[in-house]
This record gives C-alpha cells, sequence and structure tokens, in this order.
C-alpha cells in the first residue's frame, strides 16, 4: 500500500514537471480555446452555447492527448533505458506499477480538467450548473480510458522517436476528425460519416450533449467501451508476442 | 542454511546461439563472488538469469531457496545493472524514496547516504542532470535501498574512475563484512583479484575454473624453463616428461612450460642434454588472462 501510494505521487510529480505535458495539455488548449472563441469569428447562433461547446472540445483534446502521449512515451522511455528492467527486480508487482500509473494520470486528468474548465469560465464566462460541470468532468475522465489503452499500445514501441511521431499523428488526426477542434458539422458529409465510428467523436460528444442539458447518448459509451476492449486485447496481444521473442 | 544461491546445470540458448552452457555452482553466505570472463563469455545472461529476468532453457537457479522470481526473493535481493538510466524528472532524493517504499524493510536514509557517498547536493538534483560518476553512486544506492542480503553487481566499475572504485570496493568489503552475500561481474583479472574471494572464470558460456583468486592465478599462469641447445640434440626425453605441458621453439630456444620448474631444472642437469644460458620465465598473469580473452573473441 505505502508502495502504491508513494508511486502514484512520483507519476503525479513527473508528469506535471514534464515540459511536453504542460505546454501540449494546458497552455495549447486554453490557447486554442481564446482563439477560437473569441479572435476567430464565427456566425453561431447561441454565442454561450458555442463557447460551453468548444470548451468540452479542448478539455477532451487535453486529456486525449495526454492519455496517449504523455503516459504511452514514458513507458518507452522506462524500457529503452532499462529502468524498467531494474523495477523487474525489486519487490514491487506489475499490477501495482501499472495501477499507480493508471490512477496518477487519472488524478493528472482531473487536474487538467478543472483547471481548462476554470480558464473556460475566466475567458468566456462560460457557466453551467454545478451537476453540469461535474457530470462533463466525469464523463471526460471516463472517456479517457481507450485512449489510456492506447497509450500503453504506444508504450509497447522500441523507440521514442517513433512513439512520439505516430502518436503525435493519430492524436492529431483523431481529433479533427472527432471534431474536436471544429464542429463536424461544417465537414464534409463523407467526414460526419466516418467520426460517427470513432472513439475521439464519441468522446467529446458525451460531454457535448451534457453541456446542451442532455445526457450522453448509449452508443457514445457503447463504443467507447468497446474500443477499450478492443485496445486492451491488442495490448496485450501484442506484448505477448514481444515477450515470445 | 548457508547456501544463498545454487545454479543447477544451467543452460540458456538464444534461437540457436548457445549463451550459457550446463554452468553449476553455489554460493555461501557472507561470501564476494567474481564471475570473471572476457564480453561474450555468458555474465550477463547470467546474472540475468539468476536475477530472474531471463528464464534458463534448462536446469533450475534458487535463491534463498526459492525461484527468483518469486516475491520473497525479490525482498532480499538488490541489484546494480549495466546501462540503466534513472527515470527522470525526480529528484535523486526522490527516487530513493520510491525505490525504498518498495521493500519492507529498507535501509534508512541516512545509512544509505553515507554508505554510497552522495551529497547534499547530489539529492536535490534531478537524475538526468547526474554525470556519469553520481549515476553510479545513485545505481548503487538504489541497490541498497531494499537493505538486501544478496547483492548483485553487472559491471559494477564500469566509468569509475580510480578514487570512486577504490571507495565502491572498501564499501562493498564492508557490506560483506556485515554478513551480505555479494555477486559482482567482471572482465577485469585485476579487479576480481582484489575484491573477491571466490572467482568463478567464465569462458564460452561455461565455468573453466573456480576457486580463490591464487588458485584461479596459478592455473592460468604458465611458467616455462627456457635454454639453448645444440640442434641435433634429441628432445624425445623432454617430451615424454610427465611435467611438462608443451615444448617449443623460439628465437633458437626451446621453452619447456611447467608447472613446477624445478622438476625440470632437475630433469636438464640429469639427463645432461647439454642446456646452456637457462632461464626461467614467469609468464605474465595479465597476458595470461589477454590470451584466454582473445582466444574467446575469437570463437565468437
Amino acid at each position: 500500500m505505502k508502495a502504491f501510494q508513494m508511486q502514484c505521487k512520483i507519476e503525479m510529480i513527473r508528469v506535471l514537471r514534464n515540459r511536453y505535458f504542460v505546454f501540449w495539455s494546458l497552455f495549447m488548449p486554453i490557447i486554442f480555446y481564446y482563439v477560437f472563441t473569441n479572435l476567430v469569428n464565427s456566425d453561431v447562433p447561441n454565442q454561450a452555447e458555442w463557447q460551453a461547446h468548444y470548451l468540452m472540445s479542448m478539455t477532451v483534446f487535453s486529456v486525449m492527448g495526454s492519455s496517449m502521449m504523455t503516459l504511452g512515451i514514458r513507458m518507452v522511455q522506462e524500457r529503452s533505458q532499462g529502468w524498467s528492467t531494474f523495477i523487474r527486480t525489486t519487490p514491487l508487482s506489475d499490477s501495482v506499477y501499472f495501477a499507480a500509473q493508471m490512477i496518477g494520470q487519472s488524478v493528472i486528468h482531473v487536474l487538467s480538467i478543472t483547471i481548462i474548465f476554470i480558464a473556460g469560465a475566466i475567458i468566456n464566462d462560460v457557466s453551467l450548473s454545478a451537476l453540469e460541470w461535474v457530470l462533463s468532468g466525469l464523463w471526460i475522465l471516463f472517456g479517457s480510458l481507450p485512449f489510456l489503452a492506447v497509450g500503453t499500445m504506444i508504450g509497447l514501441m522500441k523507440k521514442v522517436e517513433t512513439a512520439a511521431g505516430i502518436s503525435n499523428v493519430v492524436y492529431m488526426v483523431l481529433a479533427v476528425t472527432g471534431g474536436l477542434w471544429m464542429p463536424l458539422e461544417v465537414m464534409p458529409k463523407v467526414m460526419q460519416n466516418i467520426a460517427q465510428w470513432l472513439p475521439s467523436y464519441h468522446f467529446g460528444n458525451g460531454a457535448w450533449e451534457i453541456v446542451r442539458g442532455e445526457m450522453p447518448d448509449w452508443k457514445n459509451m457503447l463504443i467507447l467501451i468497446a474500443y477499450l476492449v478492443l485496445f486492451m486485447l491488442l495490448s496485450k496481444y501484442i506484448r505477448r508476442k514481444q515477450e515470445a521473442v | 542454511m548457508n547456501e544463498i544461491l545454487t545454479v543447477q546445470n544451467v543452460t540458456k540458448s538464444f534461437q540457436h546461439k548457445l549463451a550459457v552452457h550446463n554452468v553449476s555452482f553455489s554460493i555461501t553466505k557472507g561470501q564476494i563472488t567474481a564471475i570473471l570472463g572476457p564480453n561474450g563469455a555468458g555474465k550477463t545472461t547470467t546474472i540475468s538469469m539468476i536475477l530472474g529476468l531471463l528464464k534458463p532453457t534448462s536446469g533450475e537457479i534458487r535463491l534463498f531457496n526459492r525461484l527468483p522470481h518469486e516475491k520473497q526473493v525479490r525482498e532480499k535481493l538488490g541489484t546494480m545493472l549495466q546501462e540503466v538510466s534513472v527515470m527522470g524528472g525526480l529528484k535523486v532524493r526522490e527516487i530513493l524514496a520510491l525505490i525504498r517504499s518498495y521493500y519492507h524493510e529498507p535501509l534508512p536514509m541516512g545509512e544509505l547516504i553515507s554508505l554510497t557517498g552522495l551529497t547534499e547536493q547530489d539529492l536535490k538534483t534531478r537524475a538526468e542532470k547526474l554525470s556519469g560518476g553520481q549515476k553510479r553512486r545513485l545505481s548503487f544506492a538504489l541497490a541498497l535501498a531494499g537493505n538486501p542480503e544478496l547483492i548483485i553487481f553487472d559491471e559494477p566499475t564500469v566509468g569509475m574512475d580510480i578514487t570512486a572504485r577504490k571507495q565502491f570496493w572498501q564499501t562493498v568489503r564492508k557490506l560483506a563484512d556485515q554478513g551480505k552475500t555479494i555477486i559482482f561481474s567482471t572482465h577485469y583479472l585485476q579487479e576480481a583479484d582484489e575484491a573477491a574471494d571466490r572467482i568463478l572464470l567464465f569462458k564460452d558460456g561455461a565455468i573453466v575454473a573456480d576457486g580463490t583468486p591464487e588458485q584461479i592465478k596459478a592455473s592460468i599462469n604458465k611458467q616455462s624453463v627456457s635454454f639453448i641447445v645444440d640442434p641435433e640434440t634429441s628432445l624425445e626425453k623432454l617430451y615424454q616428461h610427465s611435467k611438462i605441458d608443451r615444448i617449443y621453439r623460439k628465437n633458437n630456444r626451446v621453452y619447456a612450460e611447467t608447472a613446477s620448474t624445478d622438476r625440470v631444472l632437475e630433469f636438464i642437469f640429469q639427463e645432461k642434454i647439454g642446456a646452456r644460458d637457462i632461464q626461467i620465465e614467469r609468464g605474465k598473469l595479465e597476458e595470461a588472462f589477454e590470451q584466454l580473452t582473445s582466444e574467446a573473441k575469437e570463437a565468437i
């Protein structure tokens, strides 16, 4: 238990000291949010709804990124530098190590969500009911799970450069096609159809529904769970294949 | 039960390459044992198997009478591996606190710091900013964090300067005096000689010699008697002599390699073969060892 708490604490310290995390997961989403809701003139009928909608988009964008990249790249680093091997010679069990990374990462997500929500409230006076704030926060925490699984998959790569490159591309493609940068309605029909099958769209959509006063669709939840299972199985399969060599 | 570690008929092969072949030995409490051998002799593979990082292809390894990957074993084990960079983003003190939290009865922080010579300044430094020497000290501290009974070092002094090396071995000796069992690998004969109570000499994945440093040195060190002799003289009797291992000619001299130069001299005079300008040569230990090393390299 002591080891678990310590490991969680350490994982959080490391994330917060990581400049890439602070830049990509906190600074950039807030800047984007400011730019797209204030500087870029968007003719939306309901300004307040658009501002709340886009705040969710950017929070989802932030959490999705740190799930995949911060976690994945860190795992590659630890393995390529021999640290994981050293850890295997200590009494720390694999499951405690894994759980601590997930919990540590999730606490960090709570922090990112809080900071970006506060930024939204300050920048655009976004006002939601307390329940909406909490529900959308929880939804984003839950929706990060399949992306954490992607993170563990990226974590299986051999080189930090490859992991960083690939995760960046996957991240950006998912963000754009899922409608996190601009609403799907302004995209071509084909893109809209594709988005219906992407985890990033359903991740975002759950939060958008909440700020519109609705509840996330069952479909949002089911598709995210399906992706979680798929990515976990894939991650396990790849790991087993690597160990066999 | 004084046997801390037993390795029994252990073989490890990677695809088609045989890295370790039928190795057996056991180690008792409080001993400092060196695994000595050239690169590629199977030292690291053997250590990895003892640590439970690799599975033997056949044979069995037991530590504290348990299998290497068991948690009870890990509680009593400390290690310093080759080429480990400590994870970044953390200060030395934080890393030590983290690793200590993994063990039931860790070594007190103060003791850990004084044993390894980390300074107050080092403790505040982030791991990625440490110099090579500081990193080794941190690795050493990590190995001792759990107050282990068995400590395994893989090539511990690579990259250390002379002072650091000396300090390191002094501390290791102190730990052994406290009853800790220590195993380390090295490819320097001198280091094994100075630091270890026992040497396991590895070559091509097998143990070729096992004993105290004196015994090992005697087994690899060759002495010879050399002399000048009339080319027509028959050396037949020398060839038949049981104490002579090898005879060869070099620069007009005849060399007879032997473990007992006294007996060979006696023989030469008895037989009156007309030897002149007799010299006894004690081979250089390091040279003999290097020869062993280079042979191994060619074999790869």
